[in-house]
């Protein structure tokens, strides 16, 4: 028994610090009705905030603290509130691309600043032994994080039960119309809500950074894994149970990385725990208890094309001309693999795009299926396989674990599977990339097919493969598949009116999904001789998100738009630091993007026109007369009244 | 207090639901406003207390000009909108929903209040709201009525599913909130109650006012003919 004490102690400590930070997300997603993925970069951002003010700063560590916690948690809440009111009218799917863009912007900005490697945090809490168990000896660190964890649970409690801010917080979650018209405005309600959570994300930040003795902000970012893991266990609803939830995460992965040493299959375990822990909630919790948060919005059709179909049919003509040409152009010359990257990743877009825009569903893993198509690629070559029979067992193999995670999300709702996909893509880079079944320690080898070694040859090939899967795309959106999937946007209860299953379709275009990123992986794969963990690094599957929320909302522009922003433009700027500054604008744009998506931004624009043709009725009209009384009449002067525009919402 | 809705029109996304909408609330009087489902009764309701902002037109409440005030501004300004349906917060108890209908400050006062106004809240006070009879939930939802000391109170068929007994007690209070000196607007589906108590009516037919006057002008034909859209 006595061999378990540290890992017990280490474990409660650690879970004391996820249940933390998970009642920041709890509190922000009940509250608002957004569940912020970029929670854990929240933490992150306190935590180097704190580095930088202490050891760069050298401020003393208190003063430290009370600035991390008490300004910048806070400034962070009043900015997120008014994210979250701007994702607040946009569908699932575009609330979670929203702070998809939020999580890739800040990351990159963290390592715009403080770099990738990760650095040494000192200690700040007194590491002196404050008593000893059996043994083993627990410092004032460990004691002053748990106290602190118990402390800010009961606050909550208290101030929930209490307070009239407290109570008017629960007011919101279940009316926030009634609220106001009670007398509280929610807007404040809710900022108060997110300022708390942005605090309770500093502080889990910086306190896990001190129990890591390190700062990563790759390590920082996935706190929001444990933290929804822990969330998990409170069905995301109960404060309270957060903590508890996160001393059962934190204890259970101690144990299972004890455990797991004799076994080095299972190496890594421990880190999957937060995943495993989210995957069984999401089957065993009843569906009435995981209810989504917030009004439930209806994403709007695409509206059809302004440009008429010759023009839009010449464009498409001329960009497969100028496709065709690209290996012979002059800008292109030793760029050529980079745009076979970019034809590869085609695929990869086109089916998040028929995920996400067309079927309204979500995944944050496409880039781990596209790591399973070129591991599939890379052992069925080994065993001697054609490469295209080699390329389609690699999308095949995605399917299977498309459809474990699919089925028990899909009964949820679409905010449960982007998190079952977060928390699978991460388990993938986490526990699997390393196991000799996968890319194992070095890398894998790869093979192009026979005769297309020249970078030339092979990019027609590829160009081929693109437009086909382009093809692929546009016809399933066309077929009674895409048909359903778009009633499904467009009214759910008419479909099942009609007496179709919803849930089933839904489950297919993932698979489908699934497969074609499968599919792209093994190209991109069989591109460079080899592959291995690093080229497949889960906030990719973030980042092609955060890209395609941007690259328009058609099939076409998703297919060309996208993989040239994310592999071409890099390719020819070179500099690591203007392509991080580009990936902080790909996750702004998307942030905008998903805002957007429900034409959002009509709202303020028509406001300001109404309020500039106002204008001229107004003093501008008043100076026009007074002009013309003074010059007299003249045809210049007349005023010019603007239609009234009138805003609709 | 007086409130003019002054050549009003309000919708939803494209859809048009008011239009035109004249109407006055003179002080201390009960204005019923009737109409057929879908009329737009509801939704005049919430565009006088802010839920809701006008695609055109103005509201002035005591002379001041309230257009596009948010809904707590204007509770500040002594309005109070009981919505439709059970206007209370099922997860919270009796104790903490009159909490939030309090002024800050005021909470033990205002509970007091309430429960001398409602002795059956008193008894229930630690219970989940929620979790009570469609009456009790409508006593707590009109409590706000009295606690927060209103001059104008809109009131959404504030009797709705309710028992005969329970209506007649609602009925009770809404005379004695009009003694009060309160102003009432009030949306009832018991057309005759509601025209014994009111002052003036309106009759609202397909988002426009159809008639507006005192009760003794209006025969039975008009208030059957605005319900049904047909002559008898």
């Amino acid at each position: 028994m006595n061999e378990y004490i540290p890992y017990i102690i280490f474990g409660v400590t650690s879970g004391a610090v996820f249940g933390i930070s998970a009642m920041g997300l709890v509190l922000t997603y009940k509250t608002s009705g957004v569940f912020n993925i970029a929670h854990g970069a929240v933490c992150a951002a306190g935590a180097y905030v704190f580095y930088s003010l202490r050891q760069q700063a050298d401020l003393p560590w208190p003063v430290a603290a009370a600035l991390v916690v008490c300004v910048f948690g806070p400034l962070m809440g009043i900015v997120l509130e008014r994210l979250a009111v701007a994702f607040s009218g946009v569908p699932t799917a575009f609330k979670i691309v929203g702070t998809v863009g939020l999580l890739v912007a800040l990351q990159s900005l963290i390592t715009l600043i403080y770099g990738s490697t990760s650095r040494v945090f000192d200690p700040f809490l007194p590491q002196g032994e404050a008593f000893s168990v059996s043994g083993t000896k627990v410092n004032y660190e460990q004691v002053i994080i748990l106290l602190l964890g118990f402390a800010a649970a009961g606050a909550l409690v208290t101030f929930f039960r209490l307070s009239r801010l407290g109570t008017a917080m629960r007011g919101v979650v279940d009316d926030p119309a009634l609220l106001d018209l009670t007398g509280d405005s929610p807007t404040r309600v809710r900022r108060y809500a997110w300022i708390i959570g942005s605090s309770f994300a500093a502080m889990s930040g910086v306190l896990f950074a001190s129990t890591q003795a390190q700062i990563d902000v790759n390590v920082l970012t996935l706190l929001v894994v444990q933290a929804f893991g822990a969330a998990t266990i409170a069905r995301f609803q109960s404060l309270p149970l957060c903590i508890v939830g996160g001393i059962v995460v934190g204890l259970l992965q101690k144990l299972v990385s004890k455990e797991i040493t004799a076994y080095p299959d299972l190496q890594g375990l421990d880190l999957a725990t937060p995943f495993i822990v989210l995957f069984i909630g999401l089957l065993v919790i009843p569906r009435r208890k995981l209810v989504e948060t917030g009004r439930q919005i209806r994403a709007k059709a695409v509206p059809p094309s302004r440009v008429p179909r010759p023009f839009r049919a010449a464009g498409y003509g001329t960009t497969l001309l100028v496709a065709l040409a690209i290996p012979q152009l002059w800008f292109v010359g030793a760029h050529l693999p980079a745009y076979n990257q970019a034809l590869t990743q085609v695929t990869l877009f086109v089916s998040l795009h028929l995920l996400v825009r067309t079927s309204g569903q979500i995944s944050l893993c496409h880039f781990g299926f596209a790591a399973i198509g070129a591991i599939g690629l890379g052992h069925m070559q080994g065993y001697g396989m054609p490469f295209a029979l080699a390329v389609i067992i690699g999308g095949l193999l995605c399917i299977p674990p498309a459809l474990l995670i699919a089925i028990p999300a899909i009964r949820l709702s679409g905010l449960y599977l982007a998190l079952a996909t977060l928390g699978f893509g991460i388990m993938l880079a986490q526990f699997c990339y390393g196991k000799s079944y996968m890319f194992g320690f070095g890398s894998l080898a790869t093979e192009r097919p026979a005769g297309f070694s020249d970078d030339e040859t092979y990019y027609y090939l590829l160009l081929g493969v693109a437009v086909a899967s382009v093809i692929a795309v546009l016809v399933i959106e066309r077929s009674r598949l895409g048909r359903v999937l778009r009633g499904l946007s467009d009214s759910p209860v008419a479909l099942q009116t009609l007496g179709l299953s919803v849930n089933v379709a839904r489950v297919i275009v993932f698979c489908i999904s699934g497969f074609m990123a499968g599919i792209s992986g093994a190209l991109y794969g069989s591109l460079f001789g080899s592959v291995s963990a690093s080229t497949f690094n889960y906030v990719n599957s973030l980042v092609i998100l955060a890209v395609l929320a941007i690259s328009g909302r058609r099939v076409m522009s998703a297919a060309i738009v996208a993989p040239v922003l994310l592999y071409v433009i890099p390719n020819y700027i070179g500099d690591p630091d203007m392509n991080t500054m580009l990936q902080m604008a790909f996750g702004l744009a998307a942030m905008f993007a998903a805002a957007n998506a429900q034409g959002g931004w009509d709202v303020p624009f028509t406001r300001l026109a109404e309020r500039s043709s106002d204008r001229l009725r107004g003093p501008a009209e008043a100076r026009l007369r007074r002009l013309e009384a003074h010059d007299g009449p003249s045809d210049k002067a007349q005023p010019v009244h603007g239609p009234r525009v009138p805003v609709t919402r | 207090m007086t409130l003019v809705l002054e050549n009003l029109a309000a919708g939803y996304g494209g859809t048009t639901v008011l239009r035109g909408i004249n109407l006055v609330v003179p002080p201390s009087s009960v204005v019923a406003l009737l109409g057929a489902n879908g009329a737009g009764k509801t939704t005049l309701l919430r565009v006088a207390s802010g839920l809701l902002k006008p695609s055109a037109g103005r509201i002035h409440l005591e002379g001041r000009d309230v257009t596009g005030s948010s809904p707590h501004q204007l509770v500040r300004r002594g309005v109070c909108h009981v919505p439709e349906g059970r206007g209370v917060f099922p997860s919270l108890t009796v104790r903490e929903n009159l909490v939030l209908q309090s002024v800050a400050g005021n909470e033990s006062d205002a509970i007091a209040r309430a429960v001398s106004a409602f002795p059956r809240l008193g008894e229930r006070l630690s219970q989940l709201a929620g979790t009570m009879s469609g009456g009790e939930q409508q006593m707590l939802a009109l409590a706000r009525a009295y606690i927060q000391s209103p001059r104008l109170i809109l009131l959404d068929e504030v009797s709705m599913g309710l028992a005969p007994k329970i209506v007649d007690e609602i009925f009770e209070f809404l005379a004695m909130l009009a003694q009060s000196g309160a102003s009432l607007l009030l949306v009832e589906q018991y057309v005759t109650r509601a025209l014994e108590v009111a002052d003036f009516v309106y009759l609202i037919n397909r988002g426009e006012i159809a008639f507006a006057g005192e009760p003794s002008e209006l025969d039975a034909a008009d208030v059957f003919k605005a319900y049904v859209g047909v002559g008898l």
